[in-house]
């Protein structure tokens, strides 16, 4: 696919998104160009509503999830390198996993911790928009998107021990 | 077949012929056939003036009967009485427990084979039966041919059992025009009749798949958030809880098929009386002891508890899955006969906290639904709807050391593609497997394992050095296909599968030809009639396409589709079908850029007014 995804929602390509806006897009091309749409059409059609289909929702995802987006933003300035993370960051990884595992059944305890997580999960989104919105400082973001992923997936974590 | 009516393209003024399609609910204890009548989608009757068929197969040596007919056999020749066979569908022998079924099951290369006096017959051919009787009713209620149907299946049902449930249907010769999940079908049942918006979970607790979907409804656009569920609980695991209980109180000998079959009867029969009365008592003889027993809604809710807990768990991750809590959800509603039982309405509602949407009949909303899709995507319907479902599980492939490396998660809009690189770990390794799997565990031993291919001709480098691109893909029937292909050479090693479960599609072909037995000449000029239907189509349609939008085309491209045009309209009026199809085909590929622009077209118009920049796609 040649076109950038946010020329394909009409949405200015930053990292703070309009999210109510985003899903407007993304359902008015769906109601026009969905496989269901072509059901009784001919083969041609068929082919390429599927494969047009399977892009809107691939970039979709993609603009949805903040660290894919931002993965995705990074991606058109800067080229893919391995990032590691700064050794005090992975200390407190091991902190959290660790407090994770002791306070598995304790429900006031792992709401607590999720409000914790939250708090973070909202520090390093602000941090990422200032990097990539305002300073344009790709390598900074790079390691801000990985820390982000992670508290995403233990806020996931928690999530399920709750249940 | 009906004569073809030719008429000049372009100039077709016809009214917009109504195409008879129908809604099918393929279930565990019973099917059912719907379609959509003069606006309103109703149940298909049955001659006996039933709307349930059991989804009973009894085979005698000559003999086949379907239904209330099977049902009654199966006391006295359960052996070969199958129900429950969408519990067996897409499965292999290691997936079962035998105890569970009163029948003799064994291997059969990849599906199960059932012994019946009619000789082997495997899940697929069962279900055919149950869809043939389904198609019969429909074209004796509708009079006449189908152009197609929607085909449920349980939102939860992995790809070995939708591509199982696709066969069958082909294997009893409809026209599958969608796979719909059972969840989906019901809400679209329940939205065209309430206009409802905002975010609704179906909880479907059927004979033997429990699924649970979180949908959000706005403005006739259905998109589901996330699913969850068990393709191996159901109804049935109630009446076994009670069989169990029975079995260690008296101590009934189960080895026997007879009496198995005895206890689970009588089981059903506790559990549904139990739907309306607060209790029942029991006095039978089985196998030469009596059983006499009172049994209570207490004493039930005790016996299945467990089951009710798994179902409310999936229920609790499902709405983690979609990132809502109880208190956000809009409306619950209740499908699958399941749901009738009080101890379940009673979980759900404590856990939601409101009232339960179960005012359409749970046994046949699915069907309700699933016919008012075949009626928009046949082109009958003005309603203005679209289903956005997504996978239920995760797909990925084994990589070192059997782990599971995931390429597309679950929850993921449909149609969806997603690729992953990967590269060789020996030097001058020419050839890799690709393994599939389908599941949310780590380990490919605790998956669903899909189907193993071997990429060969990869060009022999060091380690690491290739780069082999696996490509998912997953269609909106929910069906997989994937390819692999290096990338680093211009040799391409490259291969395409979709996976396939015991029967290939020769093998339904020949299935197919041979319960059809037609005469040669039939078979020509039927298979000429379709061509023509096709291409008469096909012009029909081009020809609209150039009057919207022949712009998108430079003078060169629209000569050259007018020309191909003209070439089949020659052809048409020939009895040659290979020319015809031949004709077809081409116009079909050089009209193929011309489709990729008009689609790039509509994505434009469906954002116009909302001030377009710069599209290009």
């Amino acid at each position: 696919m040649t076109q950038n995804y946010f020329e394909l929602f009409n949405l200015p390509e930053k990292f703070q998104i309009d999210s109510v806006k985003l899903q407007e897009n993304y359902r008015s091309i769906q109601k026009e160009i969905h496989p269901d749409r072509f059901a009784t059409s001919t083969e041609n059609e068929k082919v390429q509503s599927m494969i047009k289909s399977t892009q809107v929702n691939d970039a979709y995802q993609t603009l949805k999830s903040p660290t894919k987006r931002a993965k995705y933003i990074l991606s058109l300035h800067r080229s893919v390198e391995k990032i590691t993370l700064p050794p005090d960051f992975l200390m407190q990884q091991m902190e959290w996993e660790e407090h994770l595992e002791d306070i598995e059944k304790k429900i006031k305890e792992l709401d607590q911790f999720k409000l914790t997580i939250n708090k973070k999960y909202e520090e390093y989104s602000l941090m990422l928009s200032t990097q990539i919105d305002n300073d344009q400082n790709w390598n900074e973001a790079a390691i801000t998107i990985d820390k982000l992923y992670f508290v995403e997936k233990l806020l996931h974590k928690i999530n399920i021990a709750l249940n | 077949m009906a004569l073809l009516q030719i008429s000049e393209p372009g100039k077709s003024t016809m009214p917009h012929e109504h195409r008879r399609v129908i809604g099918i609910d393929l279930g565990t204890t019973n099917s059912l056939v719907a379609s959509v009548i003069s606006g309103s989608p109703a149940i298909l009757i049955q001659d006996d003036k039933s709307n349930l068929l059991p989804s009973v197969v009894y085979y005698s040596k000559n003999t086949v009967q379907v239904g209330n007919e099977a049902r009654d056999h199966q006391s006295n020749d359960a052996e070969n009485t199958i129900s429950s066979v969408k519990r067996l569908i897409g499965k292999t022998i290691d997936d079962v427990n035998q105890v569970n079924f009163p029948l003799n099951l064994s291997d059969g290369d990849g599906v199960i084979n059932i012994k019946t006096s009619n000789g082997m017959k495997n899940p697929i051919e069962v279900s055919a039966e149950i869809l043939k009787m389904l198609r019969t009713v429909a074209e004796n209620n509708l009079g006449g041919e189908l152009m197609g149907a929607v085909v449920t299946v349980p939102a939860y049902f992995d790809d070995a059992q939708r591509q199982a449930t696709k066969d069958a249907c082909q294997l009893a010769g409809l026209n599958i025009l969608r796979l719909i999940n059972e969840p989906t079908a019901a809400a679209v049942a329940y939205g065209l009749d309430k206009k409802s918006m905002g975010q609704f979970v179906v909880f479907d607790l059927g004979g033997g798949t429990f699924d649970v979907s979180i949908l959000n409804l706005s403005k006739g656009l259905f998109e589901v958030l996330a699913t969850h569920g068990d393709a191996n609980l159901g109804g049935d695991d109630f009446d076994q809880a009670i069989v169990n209980f029975l079995n260690n109180k008296y101590k009934l000998n189960i080895k026997d098929i007879e009496v198995q079959s005895m206890i689970s009867i009588l089981a059903r029969e506790i559990k549904e009386s139990l739907s309306n009365k607060k209790e029942v008592e029991i006095l039978k003889e089985i196998n030469g002891k009596e059983i006499k027993e009172t049994f209570t809604q207490q004493q039930f809710k005790a016996l299945v508890n467990d089951l009710i807990e798994q179902t409310l768990k999936a229920t609790k991750n499902a709405l983690n899955d979609a990132k809502l809590s109880t208190d956000q959800i809009d409306g619950v509603i209740m499908v699958g006969g399941s749901t009738r039982m009080p101890c379940i309405q009673e979980a759900v509602g404590n856990l939601f906290k409101q009232d339960l949407l179960n005012d359409l009949n749970p046994d046949e909303v699915v069907a309700l639904g699933a016919a008012i899709q075949a009626n928009i995507l046949a082109g009958n319907g003005q309603e203005d709807i679209l289903l956005l479902d997504v996978t239920p599980l995760s797909l990925g492939i084994e990589t070192m050391g059997s782990i599971v490396e995931r390429i597309i998660p679950r929850n993921t809009t449909l149609p969806i593609a997603m690729a992953q690189e990967f590269t060789t770990y020996k030097d001058g390794q020419t050839a890799m497997i690709i393994h599939v799997v389908q599941g949310e565990r780590d380990l490919v031993d605790d998956c669903r394992s899909l189907a193993k291919f071997t990429l060969k001709k990869i060009p022999p480098m060091v380690a690491g050095a290739a780069k082999i691109k696996v490509t998912f893909q997953v269609d909106t029937d929910g069906l997989l296909s994937v390819s692999a292909e290096e990338t680093t050479t211009n040799e391409k090693a490259s291969i395409e599968v979709k996976p396939s479960y015991g029967l290939s599609e020769d093998n339904i072909k020949t299935m197919l030809q041979s319960s059809y037995d037609l005469a040669e000449e039939d078979k020509i000029s039927r298979a000429l009639a379709e061509t023509k239907v096709e291409a008469n189509q096909l012009i029909e349609l081009t020809q609209k396409a150039l009057d919207a939008d022949k712009d998108l085309l430079s003078d060169s491209e629209l000569t050259s589709i007018k020309n191909d045009l003209k070439d089949l309209i020659n052809v048409l009026n020939s009895s040659n079908n290979d020319k015809i199809k031949e004709a077809t085909k081409q116009l079909n590929t050089k009209s193929e850029p011309f489709a990729a622009k008009r689609m790039d077209r509509s994505i434009q118009k469906a954002l116009t007014g909302k001030s377009i920049n710069k599209l290009e796609f």
